[in-house]
Parts: C-alpha cells; sequence; structure tokens
C-alpha cells in the first residue's frame, strides 16, 4: 500500500520546491505526493507523480485540456461544479478525481452523481486543507459537506483520495494525521488508509479501482 | 494537604511532538495559548476541560504536551489543526504518546548534528537569501532586508542543480 497525499502545490504555486515537499513527505512517512505541474520521478524514496488539476466551468474546456496537456502517468484532477457538470465529469474518460467539493453546493454531488463515480471509478478528493486552516462556521460547513459525502459513500462505495493541498511544508500532515482527521467526518481509520493508496490504484491501466471491504 | 492515593489522581498521558521549524524556540506561554486555541476552537470548551491540554516543556525541535487519559486521540487531532504561534507559522507531529515523562523523555531526539543551524547566504532565482541549513538536504530560505516575507523551503540539491544550469547558460554563452 502506498500512501500518497493526493494533492499538494510546489513552486511556483507555493513556496516550497518539489523536491523539499517529497523529503518532508518521505519523513512524515508518505511514499507518494502528487504534485501540481511536477515532473515525474521519485526522490529521496518518494515517488512524485504529476498532477494536472482542471478549473474550467465548461465541459468541453475541460475535455480540451485533458486532451492538450493530460498524459500517461498524470493524475488528472477537475474542480467540481454544479450537479449536471459534475455528473458529465463522471462519465468523462480521462478524469481521475473531482476536487474541491467541499466548495460546492450540498446538491452538486447526489446519489446519481455517486453511483456514476462508482461505475467509472472517478475518486472523490477530500480536502484536508479547510479542516486545518479554517476556524468556526466555515469548517463547520466543510465538516457536515464530508458527513454527508461520507454517508454516500457507505451506500455506493465510490473510491476517495485524500490531499493536504499543502502550499509549504508546514501544510504537510502524516498519513497517521490525515487518518485522525478524518475521523471527524466519520470515516473509519481503514476507510482513510485505503484513501491514501487511491491515487496508485487510479494510475494503474487497465485495472479498475476496487474498494476492498 | 495530603496526597491523593494513586488510584484516585488523574491519569494523564505524555506527547512528544516535533516541532517545525525548530529554532527560534517558541515561548512556552505562546505555544500554550495556540495549542488551547486549537482545541476549543475544534471541540469546543466542555471537551477542552475534559481533555486539559498542558504544555510541560519546549526543546530544539520538541514539545513534550500533557492531556488525560482517554482523550489522546482528540488531541492529536486537534494538533493537527495547529498552524501558528503568535504570528510564525509552525506545526507539530506528535512522534509518540506514553503514560510516564521519564519514557518519553528517552525518545527526545539525541542532540543537534553539527551542520544543523548552520547559517549562510546564498544566490536561489537571482536574489540572495539568508539560508539556513538543516541536517540532510534541508534549506530555508529567507529573502535578505524583507522583514515578515514567508520563507522558501528548498533542498541542497535544488541549488546545485540551479547552479549547474548557470554553468551551462554561460558555455552556451560563450560558445557562440
Amino acid at each position: 500500500m502506498m500512501e500518497t497525499d493526493a494533492c499538494v502545490h510546489p513552486c511556483p504555486a507555493g513556496n516550497a520546491s518539489v523536491r523539499r515537499m517529497a523529503l518532508e513527505a518521505g519523513a512524515l512517512g508518505l511514499r507518494a505526493i502528487v504534485a501540481r505541474d511536477a515532473m515525474p520521478g521519485e526522490y529521496a524514496g518518494v515517488r512524485i507523480i504529476p498532477a494536472l488539476i482542471i478549473s474550467e466551468p465548461d465541459i468541453r474546456k475541460v475535455s480540451g485540456q485533458i486532451r492538450k496537456r493530460g498524459t500517461v502517468g498524470t493524475l488528472v484532477l477537475v474542480d467540481a461544479g454544479e450537479n449536471g457538470f459534475n455528473r458529465s465529469l463522471l462519465a468523462m474518460k480521462g478524469v481521475h478525481v473531482l476536487r474541491n467539493i467541499c466548495r460546492t453546493h450540498r446538491n452538486a454531488f447526489d446519489h446519481v452523481a455517486a453511483r456514476l463515480a462508482e461505475a467509472s471509478g472517478v475518486a472523490v478528493d477530500i480536502d484536508l486543507y479547510p479542516l486545518v486552516h479554517a476556524r468556526g462556521a466555515a469548517r463547520q460547513r466543510v465538516l457536515h459537506r464530508y458527513i454527508d459525502l461520507i454517508r454516500l459513500r457507505s451506500r455506493y462505495h465510490f473510491p476517495l483520495t485524500l490531499s493536504t493541498n499543502a502550499c509549504s511544508v508546514l501544510d504537510m500532515r502524516s498519513p497517521g494525521e490525515m487518518q485522525l482527521l478524518c475521523t471527524l467526518f466519520s470515516l473509519p481509520e481503514e476507510d482513510a488508509a485505503l484513501a491514501l493508496s487511491t491515487p496508485e490504484a487510479l494510475l494503474q491501466p487497465g485495472e479498475p479501482v476496487r474498494v476492498v471491504r | 494537604m495530603k496526597a491523593r492515593p494513586p488510584t484516585l489522581r488523574e491519569k494523564k498521558r505524555y506527547i512528544l511532538a516535533g516541532i517545525w521549524p525548530p529554532e527560534p524556540e517558541p515561548d512556552p506561554k505562546e505555544l500554550y495559548g495556540a495549542v488551547l486555541e486549537a482545541v476549543t476552537s475544534l471541540f469546543g470548551d466542555a471537551a477542552t476541560a475534559r481533555i486539559r491540554p498542558v504544555v510541560i516543556s519546549c526543546g530544539t525541535g520538541y514539545v513534550l504536551l500533557r492531556c488525560s487519559r482517554g482523550c489522546e486521540k482528540q488531541f492529536r487531532i486537534a494538533l493537527a489543526t495547529l498552524t501558528s504561534v503568535g504570528e510564525r507559522r509552525v506545526v507539530l507531529h506528535p512522534k509518540a504518546t506514553s503514560g510516564t515523562l521519564l519514557a518519553l523523555r528517552r525518545k527526545i531526539p539525541p542532540a543537534l548534528p553539527s551542520r544543523e543551524g548552520e547559517d549562510g547566504v546564498v544566490q536561489y532565482l537571482g536574489k540572495e537569501w539568508s539560508a539556513r541549513r538543516y541536517h540532510g538536504q534541508k534549506i530555508d530560505l529567507l529573502e535578505k532586508g524583507i522583514k515578515g516575507q514567508a520563507p522558501v523551503y528548498i533542498t541542497q540539491d535544488d541549488i546545485e542543480e540551479l547552479a549547474c544550469s548557470h554553468r551551462h547558460t554561460r558555455w552556451d554563452t560563450t560558445g557562440q
């Protein structure tokens, strides 16, 4: 099992180089990081998986970006939007992860989208950044959103990924800390451990993502 | 006052956490305020009273904390949400939990290797930075003359690669 942080933002988006992030990830016990716009490789025993993050409100622009920039070995993460957009994304070839679900409206990811995610093997990303950095009502909203997501997952078993969305080495968390943070919204530690290894499974061609129970 | 018998005393758990950046050492009072804020904002006053978070001592790169027995999981979750002490960005990574302080003190990392905390000046991205080198490859950069600026975190390999690319550029120019 390869514990992976499903999204980090090294330089220029963040203030740490991809090598330093890999070094810190290794020290924390992670075996891989998915780094935005990085080159694939390995550093200090930590695998660096390049990520393509797409933030487009139009589904045609998303498919255009995947065609243009999506390469083998790159994890494609797309920002979620309203319900219809998300359903189209989940049916689209080449999309690996639906991210920023906590920033969307509650109805943006419903039971139909959950079933689609399960059928197409697209993972839903749980962003731990707002849980760590937000306070008060903002954090409560995010927790409520994730509780709802976990309720859907218990029925439809779609894959999950866990990400810190770290822009600095100070934002990175160990697999144990990530699992503990997930208990805040009732995701069992075993399922959180499984979610940490999902990016590796998503990149293996020809093998469907399996939820091992 | 007569001390309570051991069976009636409150049971405690001690946590050893790594702190980054290790220097300068945070003020224990400020750190206690930050820990209390992190626990209270996440679990509320009632749970914080049950957890009873305490900062016992701070050292270079580590901190010893205490909480009630049975609440260590909640306490570790709250520690994961701590992002700053005062104005300074820090992160705490719990390393070990123990029932006695003595056992935990044995796990405190040994004295710093010679290279750790070495200061210097480096050229990076065309600017002059004051660099703090740590054991291994880690280098923290702070732009010279700019106060309150967020540091840049790189490795020795990043600097060497940059120097190498500059050499190649110069060679190419000479070649033309």
